[in-house]
């Protein structure tokens, strides 16, 4: 049989062999299914401990000012929930399509929810299917509401040089952000005042995205 | 270690463009040895004289195929994350047509004709000269084409996916096509010869 085959012309012996891979890969199917793998769970578990995975609000709001755009913000909640406000530059992925989405291994990936439930649960999504820097917004949203667009001044009654130079800076991020300043709840925390109607920022679309398509394929 | 490197990290943009261009190399060498260079024998594809071209190309699609079918089978490769581009069925296969005519007028597909370059062929030149040209056009009048351009949109689909069958089966079926197509090439030679000849 082997004899026959060797004398065949190579040609033909390279038919017969994709043939024969042929009916193999035929019985095999699918070769691979892309929703299940396999996790280290001591290499996640040490990640987990050791990475600063968490970033804060302040510094987003730093990047988003200075139009820094090495990241890829994802806002993991509720179609309706982002489109009635996100942090801007953020663009909304739900948890169960993170992985069909475009976001590449490569990318800084920053996630972020209402809290960090629903984050630190798409952060191992990530993590287990090799995404290599993936962080969360620490507390999320509501950090975001309370610290950057409207943040409650934490100023003593007698403010000094540096808190002075804070409060302005966090003023005027919060003006940026098109929310203000909210008066000292320090005091009478049950006097809180009403949080102003947060729009949904006009959306940024960013030009990345389609530079990447064209830059793929041949 | 899993493929494709450069989606999982493994190294960067700046080495990309390196291994790009060590791969282009190779592939423009290879393209040429093989009789990639000549226009006649790109064009002789269409006249059944010489079926050179159509079973290298062919023989080079099923080898890629069953390669990343078993590469994804043991686990070295993620399928999922191999990049290709988005189907919108009616405005390809127009640009599919275009392509084909200009292949046969021309001689040459955009990437033989820069190995056609290589070797100092001028018609070659000519071919991307005016390929550019089209470029250009296509660019200036893309907004008012871009309806039909994004139109009949699928998205990224793969045939196992439109015909809800195994990846496998199709596997098996392109390349029962390869080597029927072989034996036709093969059969339309001898016929082109033999009317050759028989003149």
């Amino acid at each position: 049989m082997l004899k026959i085959y060797a004398a065949l012309p190579p040609r033909k012996r390279m038919g017969i062999l994709a043939i024969i891979l042929g009916i193999f890969a035929a019985f095999i199917g699918n070769p691979s299914d892309a929703t299940k793998t396999t996790v280290n769970i001591k290499e996640i578990a040490l990640m987990a401990e050791k990475d600063a995975n968490e970033i804060n609000v302040n510094d987003i709001a730093d990047w988003v000012i200075k139009g820094k755009m090495d990241y890829r913000l994802i806002d993991l909640r509720e179609e309706s929930e982002f489109n009635e406000y996100n942090i801007p530059t953020s663009e909304n992925i739900r948890v169960h399509s993170l992985l069909n989405s475009d976001l590449k291994r490569n990318e800084k990936i920053i996630l972020y929810s209402e809290d960090d439930l629903l984050a630190s649960q798409a952060w191992f999504i990530l993590k287990a299917t090799n995404y290599k820097s993936v962080y969360i917004v620490d507390d999320g949203m509501e950090a975001w509401k309370e610290d950057v667009v409207l943040p409650t001044c934490k100023c003593d009654t007698n403010p000094t040089n540096e808190q002075k130079e804070l409060h302005a800076k966090r003023e005027e991020v919060a003006k940026f952000f098109g929310g203000a300043m909210q008066a000292d709840g320090g005091n009478d925390i049950t006097v809180k005042k009403d949080l102003p109607k947060l729009k949904a920022p006009t959306k940024v679309t960013l030009k990345r995205t389609r530079t990447k398509k064209s830059r793929e394929g041949c | 270690m899993t493929a494709p490197f450069y989606k999982f990290g493994l190294f960067n943009d700046e080495v990309s463009f390196i291994i790009a261009f060590v791969l282009g190399l190779a592939f423009g060498f290879v393209f040429e040895r093989g009789g990639f260079g000549s226009g006649r024998m790109l064009a002789a594809q269409f006249y059944f004289t010489d079926m050179r071209v159509f079973k290298v190309m062919f023989t080079a699609i099923v080898v890629a195929m069953i390669g990343l079918f078993y590469l994804n089978w043991i686990g070295f490769i993620d399928l999922s994350l191999i990049y290709f581009g988005d189907t919108y069925i009616m405005p390809q296969i127009v640009g599919g047509l275009i392509l084909g005519v200009g292949f046969v007028i021309g001689g040459y597909c955009p990437g033989t004709s820069t190995v056609a370059i290589a070797t100092g062929r001028l018609d070659a030149i000519v071919y991307l000269l005016g390929g550019a040209f089209g470029i250009f056009v296509f660019g200036e009048v893309f907004p008012y084409i871009s309806d039909f351009f994004y139109s009949t949109p699928m998205g990224r689909i793969t045939l196992p996916e439109l015909f809800g069958i195994d990846h496998g089966i199709i596997l098996l079926a392109v390349i029962l096509l390869a080597i029927a197509g072989f034996t036709g090439a093969d059969w339309g030679e001898k016929y082109m010869k033999s009317k050759k000849e028989g003149k």
